[in-house]
């Protein structure tokens, strides 16, 4: 389940903010937004589409590095936040 | 490569190798090795303040040993190196009220309470605090801690308060305490807005080494980036009365920009000594002057503060609004930070400087910024940005089009910029009147500067932001090292005079001159201004002269605030008032019945008398010494002890000195002074006379003071001034005119004393810091040399003196009695030299 998670989550980043990069520079631990990937405007739009997706609810304290830096990270979230 | 080995380090916790916060022999030796050359760099050029040297040293030399603790111990160990370091800069005293307080704020925070009662306590005790800063109620504390004790709470408990309210990272004694007090913020009260999560969880989260050396990287960038501000600072800045074209105007534009390299640079050394400590902290400006929106600039300046704001406000305004819908929640939510950013501007001010200020141009500078920042989030919103993880190359076109908008996006940035920090919106509308000026050559100098900078750094190849340093491949971590190495040694090796004295004069001398941190030209005019003018702009920003005048008490004795002088009316506006005395912290200030600070004279001189009229401003009455320790006194003494003999009774010297006086008001000061009969008339001038002449004559036009000289009134009306116009325009509209301004006033004062019998010498008394305003001198000296003057020029009676041990303070550039008693020595020698003696002159025909 998280492989499926972290496959959604880094083909949402591919199409909507890095388009024409190369999947393969994309991995499980590149920095987002540390990395400077995602901006304000950027995570909020991946926030979206995690609470809208998978049925979540997301709080404003969680949207920083340490929950949404990297696609693992992410993964956890939202693994943590459906059980 | 053989480890040091870490006694008890064991096993790791979770998935941390044991090999966490190891690092072998020589890396560790290489290390010390930049660390020593960075030591001779900060001193070679005098980085910041002696206080800092002395943190740096603590630092580095407890690098040396926390570099070996077991990890267990790490921590610990910089805890207590932050509190040695605060008691070593600020003294006994004052860091242990700073721990103390510290101790109390969070305290409150721990307590066994609900989040709001802790929040409403922390409330009432931050209103007590400013309450005590704002001298509302005596404070059982110095003034020095407070904008230290500001710094290290003001936003940091705010951010620790969230992160204990969401239970969102672990919290332990010694963590807290290290975050609170960390070691370099004891020097610096401007301080990047650390996050207490990623002080957490970054804390040796990557190979120990290469954390080492990026620390290492950020503070030698940021000492580059020091010593540009400082030639910016002292050679690009312009004021606006010197902006008279448009070529004039760019560099001020870009010169106004760059003097925020301070700011980058100081946060660079900050950030790049935590990383010593194994707190591998997020990058503080990513090339900002590269903005190529104004998105991208709020995102590359000053990231900490953007986080900041990022994190406690923005998300969670986004969240409460968005049931709005999610893009008016963005656009309400940057609105509301940057209202927000304006209002903590204010709030961070009060803290560091004691006065709150709330300045409408400061909120519409924040205003617009917010909305050209929400204009371009609403096209990246609809459009998209473009983002990389720096492996795709970029086109020509592409390239060409970055260039386009990262050059607008600068010059609107530094339009904007000027807005914000000019010390009036006069001064700043005036800027804008040199783009009638002529157009040479020159106006493209500037422009093509930036443009070159723009292209090169937009050619670099961008890699992503915040990696570890592990990620980075070996070769190009070599190249960046040997960069850090070479411009390390680069810079030690031109510091040394024996090398830069190769480089031709001029580079040489701007060498020297970046080697010394010191206020510029024209804030030490802003300074001398400061002894009579309540400055608000300093207040406003983080300058050079902001900086030393958070160092002054809030109880220091200003000039102004002396009450030595009364109003008049008339040319000279002011005097001291007659038979006043006034007890100050440097001894009495008495001002006799004639409005002289000095002893009583009779108004006709005994017989056989020697008399001297000295004509002067602050340093000539003795602002900062008792009576009788004045260089007047001293002479006067002196010349009564050493020369009296047969054909003379006594000198006698009267002190007309006022404070703040400039030259035309010398004029008047000359009709008093001939009264008195004097044998000889001295003119004590300390520099930069023409420019304050010429200052002078714009007050009392915008001041409607009717002008008793002919030839200035004649000057005036030739110049254009009127009552309305600014400071600035009027200036520029004086330019021309300022030469003929201080000469006429010269011709008059030596026509007027060698009319009425007495010799006129003219005495050019250098400032204590013999360096600064020295470029008006030689004409100076000129003029008064063609206006028949006898001139003495005491340049060097400082020379090879300890600056601080003559001068009041850091604050006021005054002499002291020390220095007072050098000029005196220096004064009575070349008295005696000079040819035909003027001391022994004894009768007076007047020459009309």
């Amino acid at each position: 389940m998280t492989d499926d998670i972290k496959t959604v989550i880094k083909d949402v980043i591919l199409k909507e903010f890095l388009p024409g990069e190369d999947p393969s520079e994309l991995t499980d631990t590149t920095p987002l937004i540390t990395g400077g990937i995602l901006d304000s405007i950027a995570t909020l739009k991946l926030v979206m589409f995690i609470e809208e997706r998978y049925g979540i609810s997301l709080q404003a304290h969680e949207v920083d590095a340490e929950h949404l830096d990297t696609i693992s990270q992410i993964a956890q979230l939202i693994r943590s936040k459906k059980s | 490569m053989t480890a040091i080995p870490l006694a008890g380090a064991g096993k790791a916790v979770g998935d941390q190798a044991p090999a966490q916060g190891r690092i072998g022999v020589t890396p560790y030796i290489v290390i010390l090795l930049q660390l020593g050359l960075l030591t001779v760099l900060l001193r070679q050029f005098q980085i910041e303040s002696a206080a800092f040297l002395r943190l740096a040293l603590l630092a580095f030399g407890g690098f040396a040993i926390h570099a070996v603790l077991p990890m267990r111990y790490r921590l610990p160990f910089f805890l207590a190196l932050s509190l040695v370091g605060t008691v070593l800069v600020l003294d006994i005293a004052n860091g242990l009220s700073i721990i103390g307080i510290g101790l109390v704020l969070i305290g409150i925070c721990h307590l066994p309470l609900s989040f709001r009662l802790r929040g409403t306590l922390l409330v009432l005790v931050g209103a007590l605090l400013a309450t005590l800063r704002a001298k509302w109620l005596q404070a059982p504390v110095s003034d020095a801690i407070w904008p230290i004790l500001g710094s290290m709470f003001m936003f940091r408990l705010i951010v620790y308060f969230y992160d204990l309210r969401h239970n969102t990272a672990p919290v332990s004694p010694v963590r807290t305490l290290a975050y609170f007090f960390m070691l370099p913020n004891a020097c610096f009260p401007l301080f990047p807005v650390v996050d207490y999560k990623a002080f957490q969880r970054n804390y040796y989260d990557d190979d120990a080494y290469r954390t080492y050396q990026v620390g290492v990287d950020w503070m030698v960038r940021g000492v580059i980036h020091l010593l540009l501000y400082r030639f910016v600072y002292y050679q690009v800045t312009l004021a606006p009365s010197e902006v008279t074209g448009p070529a004039q105007l760019f560099q001020y534009l870009v010169a106004n920009f760059a003097l925020y390299l301070r700011v980058s640079g100081l946060f660079h050394l900050i950030v790049g000594m935590l990383y010593l400590f194994g707190f591998r902290l997020p990058e503080t400006h990513n090339q900002y002057f590269l903005a190529s929106s104004f998105t991208d600039f709020w995102r590359r300046i000053n990231i900490y503060w953007k986080e900041f704001m990022l994190r406690i406000f923005y998300y969670p305004a986004v969240f409460k609004l968005r049931k709005w819908g999610t893009t008016k929640a963005m656009v309400l939510a940057t609105l509301f930070v940057f209202l927000l950013t304006w209002f903590l501007h204010a709030y961070q001010w009060f803290w560091l400087r004691g006065t709150a200020l709330l300045e409408g141009r400061d909120a519409l500078f924040w205003v617009i910024l917010g909305g050209l920042v929400v204009a371009n989030a609403l096209y990246e919103i609809r459009y998209g940005r473009n983002r990389s993880l720096g492996t795709s190359a970029k086109t020509w076109r592409s390239f060409a089009l970055l260039t386009v908008k990262t050059f607008a996006t600068f010059w609107i940035i530094c339009v904007l910029w000027s807005f914000w920090t000019a010390e009036s919106l006069s001064d700043w509308m005036s800027l804008w009147q040199a783009l009638g000026g002529k157009y040479t050559v020159d106006v493209l100098v500037f422009p093509a500067i930036v443009l070159i900078v723009i292209v090169v750094g937009n050619l670099e190849h961008n890699p992503l932001r915040n990696r570890r340093a592990s990620e980075v491949e070996s070769s190009a971590w070599l190249r960046a090292r040997m960069v850090t190495v070479a411009s390390l040694i680069a810079l030690v090796g031109v510091s040394i005079e024996a090398v830069h004295q190769h480089f031709g004069t001029e580079l040489a001398t701007t060498i020297h001159e970046l080697r010394s941190g010191r206020l510029s030209r024209l804030d030490t005019a802003k300074l001398e201004r400061g002894y009579y003018e309540n400055l608000l702009s300093v207040d406003r920003f983080n300058s050079q002269l902001w900086e030393v005048y958070t160092k002054k008490p809030a109880n220091w004795l200003d000039v102004q605030g002396a009450g030595l002088k009364r109003f008049t009316g008339g040319f000279a506006q002011t005097e001291l008032i007659p038979s006043f005395v006034s007890r100050t912290p440097y001894g009495t200030i008495s001002v006799n019945r004639w409005g002289m600070r000095d002893k009583d004279y009779e108004r006709t001189p005994p017989a056989n008398t020697y008399r001297i009229a000295m004509l002067g401003a602050s340093s000539v009455m003795g602002w900062g010494v008792g009576d009788g320790e004045t260089f007047e006194a001293l002479l006067e003494d002196r010349l009564n002890r050493e020369r009296r003999d047969a054909s003379n009774a006594s000198y006698e010297i009267l002190n007309f000195g006022v404070p703040g006086y400039q030259p035309p008001q010398q004029l008047v000061a000359l009709d008093n002074a001939l009264s008195f009969a004097p044998n000889a008339v001295f003119y004590v001038a300390t520099g930069q006379e023409i420019s304050r002449a010429a200052s002078y004559m714009v007050e009392v036009v915008q001041k409607r003071i009717e002008i008793p000289y002919q030839p200035l009134r004649e000057i005036v009306k030739q110049a254009g001034l009127e009552p309305s116009m600014d400071n600035a325009t009027a200036l520029k509209r004086l330019d021309p005119f300022d030469g003929a301004i201080l000469a006429w006033t010269y011709q008059h004062i030596a026509d007027q004393v060698r009319s009425s019998g007495a010799v006129p010498v003219f005495i050019f008394l250098p400032q204590v810091r013999e360096e600064i305003g020295q470029d008006e001198t030689p004409a100076i000296l000129r003029m008064a040399d063609s206006a028949g003057f006898a001139v003495i020029n005491l340049a060097g009676v400082f020379r090879g003196q300890d600056i601080d041990a003559l001068r009041l303070a850091e604050w006021d550039q005054h002499p002291n009695q020390r220095g007072h008693q050098l000029i005196a020595s220096r004064l009575y020698d070349e008295l005696q030299k000079m040819q035909p003696n003027v001391l022994g002159a004894r009768d007076r025909t007047p020459t009309n």
